[in-house]
């Protein structure tokens, strides 16, 4: 589909959403389109930056992600200091944050892109990514169906480094781990690399400021895998396959609530069909040349990893964009804690990829 | 048209009939409950789901 066609369909849901749900989700549709245009327009691949970093020593995509977490978090700490309205992304540590994480970070290599890299991928028409998303949503709902069985292995409250320490101590603390992970990086990558790469830097200002633009909105910081979550549970009680009222998690005020909603009532699913629009309109000035085909073994191993992927994302309490990317920024632990468990599942991933030869 | 691009129409289709039918099945919306603009200084809970939430 060329740009213009594509320019007035967007524009045709965005008028849509106006007059029939709300301004603030029709202004976060375009908040999601620009997200989507960043994500695909720099590469913009959470999963492909640790993958370049582990197998080629190429320090460019994660300095990428550094810089978009200190420009999310310069922002989001003190907007959360000043107006009581917003929300932190506050997982709580447990050993469902553990466990999540590490088999997320395993899954993203396999699926080739995690909550985010999916969405964009799907919607540059990538086939893999495409066909893992409604697998991904319906891994995100059953691990939200599981979620109080995991929380009863072993949970704590959530912690605000900001309610701890004040603003500024939070956001020192926050620059002098990235700047710890970056030494770390250093320390692995040797000298006389190149760290900065221009898609990356405009993909981390770009989306920094959507990340922000987001939260002043919404809210709430960005997040993806609470919409899928909510897509798949949608369809599984019209399909009389499950009872919110039986369960922990969707027996919530709230979340019952958004069951009986229309999904486009949601952020995060706005957003995210923005992401989906942003990236399909990058692609529409590229040549759609098909990507290599993928043997029946690696299919099946790319689907069930996405499925895998959604059901960890949940125990995780959010993917790159949730748990790392929001949670990181709006100062909680478990993001923290989510990033190294997500690397060491990543280091093995990436074997695992390199194993069946995606 | 390549298979990447039938590909796409196909998933699109796909979205389009869910966001369509969810539409249609869900309750209607209240236009007269709208959430402000900016949530931002609005002295507005908010209420959104988040995939950071436990419950």
């Amino acid at each position: 589909m060329k740009r213009l066609p594509l320019a007035a369909l967007v524009a045709a849901f965005f008028i849509f959403l106006l007059f029939f749900v709300s301004v603030r989700q029709a202004v976060l549709l375009l908040v999601g389109v620009g997200m989507g245009a960043a994500l695909a327009g720099a590469r913009f691949g959470f999963t492909t930056g640790w993958r370049q970093l582990i197998e080629q020593r190429d320090p460019r995509g994660v300095t990428g992600q550094a810089m978009l977490l200190a420009l999310a978090s310069a922002a989001a700490l003190p907007l959360l200091g000043q107006f009581s309205e917003l929300n932190a992304a506050l997982g709580p540590p447990s050993v469902s944050l553990l466990v999540g994480a590490f088999v997320f970070g395993l899954t993203m290599q396999i699926a080739d892109g995690c909550g985010s890299g999916t969405l964009y991928k799907a919607g540059l028409g990538v086939p893999l990514n495409a066909a893992i998303l409604p697998l991904f949503a319906l891994g995100s709902f059953l691990g939200s169906v599981h979620l109080d069985s995991w929380l009863a292995l072993g949970q704590a409250a959530p912690v605000s480094l900001s309610a701890e320490f004040g603003t500024g101590a939070a956001l020192g603390l926050t620059f002098a781990g990235l700047a710890i992970a970056l030494v770390g990086v250093r320390l692995w990558v040797g000298p006389g690399r190149t760290w900065l790469e221009r898609r990356w830097v405009w993909g981390a200002i770009a989306l920094a400021v959507l990340a922000t633009l987001n939260l002043v909105l919404a809210g709430q910081p960005w997040g993806v895998v609470y919409g899928f979550g909510l897509w798949a549970a949608k369809v599984s009680v019209a399909l009389g396959l499950f009872d919110p009222a039986a369960n922990a998690f969707w027996s919530q005020a709230g979340n019952a609530q958004r069951l009986t909603q229309t999904v486009l009532m949601d952020v995060t699913t706005i957003t995210s069909i923005g992401i989906l629009a942003g990236a399909l309109w990058i692609s529409a000035s590229q040549s759609a040349a098909d990507t290599q085909p993928l043997t029946l073994q690696q299919w099946a191993i790319g689907l069930v990893a996405g499925f895998v992927m959604g059901y960890s994302s949940r125990l995780a309490f959010g993917c790159n964009v949730g748990a790392m990317l929001s949670g990181i920024s709006t100062g909680s632990l478990h993001g923290w804690i989510w990033v190294p468990l997500a690397f060491v599942g990543t280091v093995l991933g990436v074997r695992i990829r390199r194993r069946y030869g995606f | 048209m390549t298979t990447t691009r039938k590909l796409q129409w196909a998933f699109w289709s796909l979205l389009a009939a869910f966001l369509a039918w969810d539409f249609t099945v869900s309750a209607p919306v209240n236009l007269r409950d709208e959430p402000p603009l900016i949530a931002a200084g609005s002295g507005q809970a908010v209420s959104g789901g988040h995939c950071s939430m436990a419950k």
